[in-house]
């Protein structure tokens, strides 16, 4: 009976920790995604401000 | 009582008042358009003869005449300056370099005094209020000093550019009364403010009390980019025709294109100089003492003074840039005798150091994390910092052309190394200059985290968004710097330095606020004052050092820029000193104003501790027997 408890108790720390992992990997994907588009868009903005247009692939345009 | 009672209270309008209406006054007794000097010596009377219309008068003659031909700059000969056997420019340039030296601090250090008494109210805090306080007393013999620096500076100029300066006189005219006015009102809220700190230190005289450190902060401004006007008219004049005649009024005279990139960079400056030169004295106040509390005291004031030193110097780099951007702007020619020519080699010392100056300011807060135990947690990232620092710092002092003889260049095979080529350009250059940025605030920020435990459930999600934030950035520096510094045109490669420029600032403004938003009711970590190695004082002491090396030497190149000119184009210099200086004159002559600052520098603290030291009545003998 105890073995069972401290067995199943187990289990959940083990599904808690990777559900930690797979919560933190998340974060890190989630935040690197936002921050990768924020620095594209940005790159265009302030070439495109200064006249110098890029295209999608950040290429010169002009 | 009440007489009495009137004079306590209001002392301090009644003298505003009165200074007001003094001033007014004396303005509108001054306003040319009520009684200039035509109107008021002009005869009563006019001769006519019979039959013949009234003659003109012989002023309004000369003065139609010189409303049409506006006086053109002066055209010195060599025998026009005056010879006292040693050169006129390098008593000029120690005077007027010493001058500004002292300048600098005394501007800069009202600014931060008041942000922090700022934040003593706030905080409720009375450390703050103190050490405010004790900043002043500091920098208050610096104003004196600075005072007679210029008036000699001034009385020198006119003793041997008296061409020069009766020109810049006729050009600047009633503007230079403004600023020697100005000069009252800065004395009167400097000494009020100071003298003051006590007499208004708490509720509403406070707010009395801080009003006067604004106002002497903004006088204190005022002078400076008055001051400005003068240096940026000689380096780009507006205002003037070719032949340096006054065709504007002295707000086009003033506003050069030069004037704002130079009001930005030396406010920016100043501040980065003044908390270095503060944090010197708390580091020899530091170890000065055994006094475990006057320690800890002064280790907070150091780290105080370090922490406004460094924040003051992160976006200087970008104003600098603005500043040579406008002078290329201006005239492409000054921007390659700057940057391309004989100067261009005096940017790598520059390089050298501000390197110094940021592996000291990074060494100092590296060394500060000892202070809290919760900074073993960070202490990991240090040495990838420090490989960074180390190695941008190696890229930025890569010179682009090497001094070689022609064995040398033979055996190189050409004049550019393969490796010094594409290592000495300025895209090579852009990226060490972010990325050195990017790790001190990396610093900065782990310094500021090590005394803390977010409590808010988003934390793992913060720290997260800032790794990307800080990988991404890098990343995005590294490949604008690359791609279009080396791949596409100059148009690209020199737009792309200032995207890179918004990728360093969207780091530090992020790391700000996500800081600020995830520490907030952070649980506090105790921090041990005092606790810090006794090296990490030197990295105080090299601050100063370096910053005044490098105002001096940047100076310098400013000034140089303006070649055999006095005013750009306009007024030429036919002294016997006509010439850019030599580096290696230029160079002891920097390092002299920097030794003679510093040993001023000294008296300085040494007044500032006087104040605090009270003889011990001697015991005479005889006396008790």
């Amino acid at each position: 009976m105890e073995n069972q408890v401290e067995e199943k108790l187990g289990k959940q720390m083990a599904d808690k920790r990777k559900m930690g992992i797979f919560s933190t990997l998340l974060s890190v994907v989630i935040a690197f995604a936002i921050v990768l588009m924020l620095f594209y868009g940005l790159n265009h903005l302030i070439m495109g401000m200064q006249g110098l247009p890029l295209n999608m692939d950040l290429t010169p345009a002009g | 009582m009440m007489h009495g009672k009137f004079i306590k209270l209001f002392p301090l309008p009644l003298l505003l008042m009165l200074l007001f209406l003094g001033i007014s006054t004396a303005l509108q007794a001054a306003e040319p358009g009520v009684s200039n000097v035509a109107d008021r010596i002009a005869p009563v009377g006019r001769i006519q003869l019979a039959g013949e219309p009234p003659l003109e008068a012989e002023s309004e003659v000369a003065a139609a005449e010189e409303a049409v031909e506006p006086m053109a700059a002066p055209r010195p000969m060599r025998s026009n300056y005056p010879d006292i056997g040693v050169s006129s420019r390098a008593i000029v340039w120690v005077l007027a370099q010493l001058h500004l030296f002292f300048g600098a601090l005394v501007l800069a250090v009202p600014l931060f005094v008041l942000i922090i008494e700022l934040v003593g109210l706030f905080t409720g805090d009375e450390r703050y209020d103190d050490m405010a306080h004790e900043f002043m007393k500091i920098s208050l013999t610096g104003f004196s000093i600075t005072a007679i620096f210029g008036g000699s500076l001034t009385l020198a100029l006119f003793l041997l550019y008296p061409d020069f300066m009766a020109y810049m006189m006729h050009v600047f005219g009633a503007q230079l009364l403004v600023y020697a006015g100005l000069f009252f009102f800065e004395t009167f809220f400097l000494y009020t403010y100071y003298y003051g700190w006590n007499a208004f230190r708490y509720g509403n005289k406070k707010w009395v009390h801080l009003s006067l450190g604004l106002m002497l902060n903004a006088s204190g401004l005022t002078i400076m980019v008055l001051a400005n006007s003068w240096a940026t008219f000689m380096m780009a004049p507006s205002g003037v025709n070719e032949v340096g005649a006054v065709v504007g009024n002295i707000w086009e005279v003033m506003k050069g294109p030069l004037w704002n990139p130079i009001n930005l960079h030396r406010f920016i400056a100043n501040i980065a100089f003044g908390g270095a030169v503060v944090g010197a004295y708390a580091a020899f106040k530091f170890l000065s003492t055994n006094d475990p509390e006057k320690r800890a005291h002064y280790d907070w004031m150091g780290y105080t003074s370090n922490f406004i030193a460094i924040l003051a110097f992160l976006p200087l780099p970008f104003a600098g840039y603005w500043l040579m951007a406008e002078i290329y702007a201006y005239s492409q020619q000054m921007g390659i005798t700057a940057m391309g020519g004989i100067l261009a080699w005096l940017f790598i010392l520059q390089a050298v150091l501000i390197g110094t100056i940021l592996l000291a300011g990074n060494f100092y807060l590296w060394a500060g994390m000892s202070r809290t135990d919760g900074s073993e947690r960070y202490k990991w990232l240090v040495k990838f910092i420090a490989l960074v620092l180390v190695v941008t710092f190696l890229i930025w002092i890569t010179p682009h052309t090497l001094m070689l003889s022609a064995s040398e260049i033979s055996l190189l095979g050409g004049t550019h190394h393969s490796i010094l080529g594409p290592l000495g350009i300025m895209p090579a250059k852009n990226i060490a200059v972010n990325l050195m940025l990017i790790v001190t605030f990396l610093s900065f920020q782990l310094y500021r985290r090590s005394d803390k435990v977010a409590t808010v459930s988003w934390a793992p999600a913060g720290n997260a968004l800032m790794v990307a934030i800080y990988v991404v950035a890098i990343a995005n520096i590294i490949f604008l710097g690359v791609y279009y510094g080396y791949f596409t045109n100059t148009v690209y490669k020199v737009g792309s330095s200032v995207a890179q420029v918004v990728s360093t600032l969207v780091v530090i403004i992020s790391g700000i606020i996500i800081d600020t938003l995830m520490f907030k009711n952070a649980k506090i970590l105790p921090s041990h004052w005092g606790r810090i190695p006794d090296r990490a004082q030197y990295a105080l002491f090299a601050l100063p050092i370096a910053f005044t090396w490098l105002m001096g030497l940047m100076g310098y190149v400013r000034s140089s820029v303006k070649t055999h000119w006095h005013v750009y184009t306009v007024m030429k210099d036919n002294s016997p000193d006509n010439f850019i200086p030599a580096i290696a004159y230029a160079g002891n002559m920097i390092t002299l104003v920097t030794v003679l600052f510093l040993l001023c520098l000294l008296f300085m603290f040494w007044v500032a501790n006087l104040s605090e030291t009270r003889q011990v009545k001697p015991v005479t003998a005889g006396k008790g027997a």
